[in-house]
């Protein structure tokens, strides 16, 4: 193979020097990811549909139920907005916890960050949806009434039967948003953040009781009734399954345990497991789980990471092996260089879309940068391409972080793939800050002319990834193409 | 691709919410004739309120209600026979006779009842006036009081649980009868 190490685009040799650049497609109609992309971009489109035709079935229910004719007066008015935005504010709470739900439908169509990341968007919104219906009915019933809001609500806590759960309620949820705020979450661990986080499902279920009891909308014997508790019934149903039974499943499936733990350099090494079933996980490359070691002290910690080594079944293996390859980044992951042989291991996954289902093209790129690396080796390792229609650029900041570098080499030699090695401290010109300063003058484009019409999968830490992504946009990459693993969630 | 989620979404959202709006308006058109009837029974009815001149019995509902809901639950127990529950109620009530309850005020329109009891025995309860602010206030409301109107016939009194969905029109609603079985003595 004719594949090689290169440092720069001046030293490039071509891998099939004869071919002529491919001309960009705008739409991919041929191929062999063809189908899978469209099958992929439909998925997508009905997601977005479904979501806004939920939020409108919230407002619909109201309308049905001859809402409108009820709004004469501002007294009415008030009260009827108060009714749409806990209309509202709760079906964005039963997407937020579907988003959450790790469902293979969602997972496969955008991936489960970008999933998470939509949810984490729907946060204050359906809050502020919360709080308006709170603040709004206190209002139009207090008008009513004759009565100031504080003094309504008072009235409602105290004298309305189930209205205090609803005011638990809405401080649950204050609560949860507030500890997901970024600045907040920073400031204390992880796990302290999860279990607030838990709280939200007691949140849901408080808001129940009110909702049926009190609210005229969901009154007995009316199909809205019905609908609200199908919602109730179908998002408990999927968490339940998708994030209990189905994990609980997985690892008595597969019966991981630690096998070895090898180190690379300081602070990185790879966690090699054994298992059952092993051959059901491969062609995961890229994709990734949660781990969670079941050692004292460790088996509460939850840890994402994606396979840096598809499963080894076949041939030289008489124990199949998965492996995983982790930077010490915290407290969490430096424990885990202290793993015992023998550990067993809990599963949930794979998740994600940074693997071959997200292919659209013949040509592939891959760029990672510090651990961001491992995934692609998995990647490399698995997913289709003929000689020549790969490239790989890893960035570093010096050869000793090239992790896991011989083996990809050796991957790269085998299948037929360009690899460049970006190492040294990085660039100070700003528009092309991700590439290091040996690099010169040089762009993405030089590195890999025909980038318009390949998938470019980017793993990396998320300053540099976005460089990374919007110089690819800037050299005309799709959205569509770009696939981005976020590994410091 | 984009745009056609946009535009996909776009149109789905609003044939969702137009179904939602015109089932919205059969459902005023239904309950306008449904309106129009219970106003009709309620001006009589509030005529029959008036004659027998209880308003004025509202503040000392609240003082009397501790004997009673005690002579209520007593009443209550001994549902069964009839006879006997009414040979130990006060005299008063063993007369019999229609009373109306206060006409309470809640934030989806007044509610008041009228209770007919013979010989110590509630026999009925009429509502007067019910919840009728909103549209759905009229449902409900029309759904509310045959199940409030059993519960109490089988009970005895007022000390019967609200109807799921209907609670402020079940709690104006046991607040006048109450009221009612206080003015009777019962």
């Amino acid at each position: 193979m004719k594949s090689q190490l290169l440092a720069s685009p001046g030293q490039r040799v071509g891998t099939s020097p004869g071919q002529p650049p491919v001309p960009a497609r705008r739409n991919p109609t041929r191929g062999r990811f063809a189908a899978q992309h469209r099958r992929r971009m439909f998925r997508t489109d009905m997601l977005t549909v479904a979501l806004w035709a939920s939020l409108a079935a919230a407002l619909a229910l109201w309308l049905a139920d001859g809402g409108m004719s009820s709004v004469g007066n501002l007294t009415q008015a008030v009260t009827a907005v108060g009714i749409l935005a806990g209309l509202a504010g709760m079906d964005l709470v039963f997407l937020m916890l579907l988003l959450a739900a790790r469902l293979p439908f969602v997972d496969g169509a955008v991936g489960h960050d970008r999933a998470l990341e939509f949810h984490r968007k729907l946060g204050k919104p359906a809050l502020y949806l919360l709080l308006a219906h709170g603040l709004l009915l206190a209002t139009g019933y207090g008008m009513a009434e004759g009565l100031n809001p504080v003094s309504e609500a008072v009235a409602l806590w105290t004298l309305v039967p189930d209205m205090w759960l609803a005011f638990v309620s809405m401080a649950l949820f204050i609560a949860v948003v507030v500890t997901s705020l970024v600045a907040v979450r920073h400031r204390f661990p992880y796990e302290f953040w999860y279990f607030v986080h838990l709280l939200t499902y007691l949140a849901v279920a408080v808001a129940l009781p009110h909702q049926f009891s009190v609210g005229g909308l969901f009154a007995e014997g009316t199909w809205q009734r019905w609908y609200w508790l199908l919602l109730y019934i179908g998002t408990g149903s999927a968490l339940a399954w998708f994030r209990i039974a189905r994990p609980v499943i997985a690892t008595y499936r597969h019966q991981l345990t630690v096998r070895r733990v090898v180190p690379l350099v300081p602070g990185v090494f790879s966690i090699e497991m054994s298992g059952l079933r092993l051959n059901e996980l491969s062609g995961n490359g890229g994709r990734f789980f949660v781990w969670r070691f079941l050692a004292p002290g460790m088996w509460w910690q939850a840890h994402p990471f994606s396979l840096s080594a598809e499963p080894q079944v076949g041939k030289s293996s008489r124990q199949p092996t998965l492996r995983i390859t982790v930077r010490n980044l915290g407290a969490g992951s430096a424990r885990l260089a202290s793993l015992k042989p023998g550990t067993k291991v809990a599963i949930e996954g794979p998740y994600g879309v940074f693997s071959t289902a997200a292919r659209s093209r013949e040509h592939v790129v891959m760029i990672g940068a510090g651990i961001g690396i491992t995934p692609l080796r998995a990647l490399l390792e698995s997913t289709p391409f003929a000689p020549g229609q790969a490239t790989v650029l890893l960035r570093c900041s010096s050869t000793e972080e090239l992790f896991l570098g011989d083996e990809i080499l050796e991957l790269c030699r085998k299948r037929g793939a360009t690899l460049f090695h970006l190492t040294g401290p990085r660039s100070a010109n700003t528009q092309s800050a991700w590439l290091p300063a040996s690099a010169g003058t040089s762009r993405l484009r030089d590195f890999v002319p025909d980038i318009t019409d390949a998938d470019v999968y980017i793993c990396g830490p998320s300053a540099w990834a976005r460089l990374v992504l919007a110089e690819a946009k800037a050299s005309g990459v799709r959205e569509e193409q770009l696939h981005y693993e976020r590994f410091d969630w | 691709m984009r745009l056609r989620a946009g535009i996909s979404a776009a149109l789905a959202s609003a044939a969702i919410l137009l179904v939602g709006w015109q089932a919205g308006a059969q459902v005023t058109e239904s309950n306008a004739s449904a309106v129009t009837t219970s106003a009709a029974g309620n001006t009589a009815g509030t005529a029959g309120g008036t004659a027998s001149g209880t308003g004025s019995t509202a503040k000392g509902t609240t003082g009397s209600s501790a004997s009673g809901s005690s002579s209520g639950t007593g009443a209550g127990s001994s549902s069964s026979t009839g006879s006997s529950s009414s040979s130990t109620l006060g005299a008063s009530a063993k007369a019999g006779g229609t009373y109306a309850g206060t006409a309470v005020e809640t934030r989806f329109g007044t509610v008041q009842v009228q209770v007919t009891i013979k010989a110590g025995v509630i026999t009925d309860v009429t509502a007067l006036h019910l919840t009728d602010q909103e549209q759905r206030s009229v449902q409900i409301s029309a759904r509310a009081a045959p199940l409030l109107r059993s519960e109490v016939l089988s009970a005895q009194s007022a000390n019967v649980q609200t109807i799921g969905g209907a609670t402020f029109t079940s709690e104006a609603y046991l607040t006048s009868l109450q009221a009612a079985l206080d003015a009777a003595h019962f």
